[in-house]
Parts: C-alpha cells; sequence; structure tokens
C-alpha cells in the first residue's frame, strides 16, 4: 500500500474514533449501521443519565476522583465542560450516591470506550474488504 | 427558563437518597441490562429484533444468575468464619 493511502486510512480510522468519542454511537452510523447507533446511543446516555441522577453532577470530579474521571470522560468531551461545572459550583455527593453514580457514568464511560474501539476495528476490516475486492476484480 | 427545565436541572444537581440497604443492590440491574445491550450490539453484525432480544435477554440471565451464585457462596464462605 502507498504511504498516501497508509495515510488516508489513519485519519478516516482517527475520525470514526473521533466522531464514535463525541456522539456515542457516532462511528456506527458514520458506518452506516444505523440500528447500531441508535441502540448504543440510547443505551450510553441513558446509563450516564441515570448515574447523574443518582448522585448528581459531584460525582464528575476531576480534582479528587481522577481515575473515575478517565473513565467518564470516555463518553464525550462534553463531560469536562460538566466537570468544569461541578468543581466551579458548590456541589457535593457522598455516601451510597457517590459510589452508585460514579460507578453508573463510569461504566457508561467504558462501554462508549468498547464502542470506539469496535466502530473503529470495523472501519478497519472494511476498508481492508473492499481493497481485497478491488484486488480480485482487477485479477 | 421554564419551571420545567428549571426542575430537571435541578434534579441533576442533588443527589438521591439511598440508604446501605439489600435493596440497593437491585440497582445493579438496570446497570447490567445497559452493559449486556451495548455488548451484544457490538457483537451483532446484523440487528433483527427478536434474536437481539433474545441474546440480551440470555446474557442478562447469565450474568445475574452467576452474580447470584457467587453471592451466596461468598455470604455462606463470611458465615462459615464468623460461626
Amino acid at each position: 500500500m502507498p504511504w498516501f493511502l497508509k495515510v488516508k486510512h489513519v485519519l478516516f480510522l482517527s475520525s470514526i474514533g473521533l466522531l464514535a468519542w463525541f456522539i456515542p454511537g457516532g462511528g456506527h452510523l458514520a458506518l452506516n449501521e444505523k440500528k447500531h447507533a441508535i441502540i448504543i446511543f440510547v443505551t450510553i446516555v441513558l446509563t450516564f443519565c441515570a448515574g447523574l441522577y443518582i448522585g448528581s453532577i459531584a460525582v464528575i470530579d476531576p480534582v479528587h476522583s481522577k481515575p473515575w474521571y478517565v473513565a467518564q470522560i470516555m463518553n464525550s468531551p462534553a463531560v469536562a465542560a460538566l466537570g468544569r461545572i461541578s468543581t466551579a459550583g458548590d456541589y457535593t455527593v457522598y455516601g451510597r450516591p457517590a459510589e452508585i453514580g460514579q460507578i453508573y457514568t463510569s461504566i457508561a464511560g467504558l462501554l462508549n470506550l468498547l464502542c470506539i474501539v469496535n466502530a473503529v476495528y470495523w472501519a478497519h476490516l472494511r476498508r481492508t474488504e473492499t481493497e481485497v475486492n478491488s484486488n480480485v476484480d482487477s485479477n | 427558563m421554564s419551571i420545567v427545565t428549571n426542575l430537571i436541572i435541578a434534579s441533576f444537581t442533588v443527589p438521591e437518597k439511598i440508604g446501605v440497604t439489600p435493596q440497593s443492590m437491585l440497582l445493579l440491574l438496570p446497570l447490567i441490562a445497559s452493559i449486556t445491550i451495548v455488548y451484544k450490539a457490538t457483537k451483532m453484525p446484523k440487528i433483527k429484533f427478536a434474536s437481539f432480544v433474545k441474546e440480551v435477554v440470555i446474557l442478562f440471565g447469565s450474568i445475574v444468575v452467576f452474580m447470584a451464585a457467587t453471592a451466596l457462596v461468598l455470604g455462606a464462605l463470611a458465615w462459615l468464619i464468623t460461626e
């Protein structure tokens, strides 16, 4: 494969990954997998919102709960904005609600990470299959 | 902003009251459901409603049964050690 095609392929995979990160299910939508995209979007957003509802936005704490925050930010870059609001405001949460809220929001983030990897993998497979098919046709 | 919008935003700024009770373990079920749905969505190349629901229910049931069995074993162990 010539170098410019490799670069194009890497850029394509990166754009799919970024899209999947910005909007849960966005990567699958770009690959024209509408059903997958809708299921992923609804499930991840609902899980994340359930976590926020149970524990309030105080569960997003980039200062005191960094490891949780790393998992939470996998949901979308919008989580960073929520983190800023949470640290700037006077929001606190302790005990069971904090625990459950953090678990829900972090699991939602990790599920989105799984979807990002899956979308990038499918994009790679499709491009490779297209190349193999075009090579077979030309031969 | 309307009252409804304010109420929605307010519900995300105050945590819910959840005690450390056995019932609070039921909050595990929606989480297992979402994990199962997303996992199956990434594993199935073509999604058909009936087969998707069937696969999700099977995996959801397996996880719940396995966790219940693990809880029983750990509970029995704790009971044996403390009694």
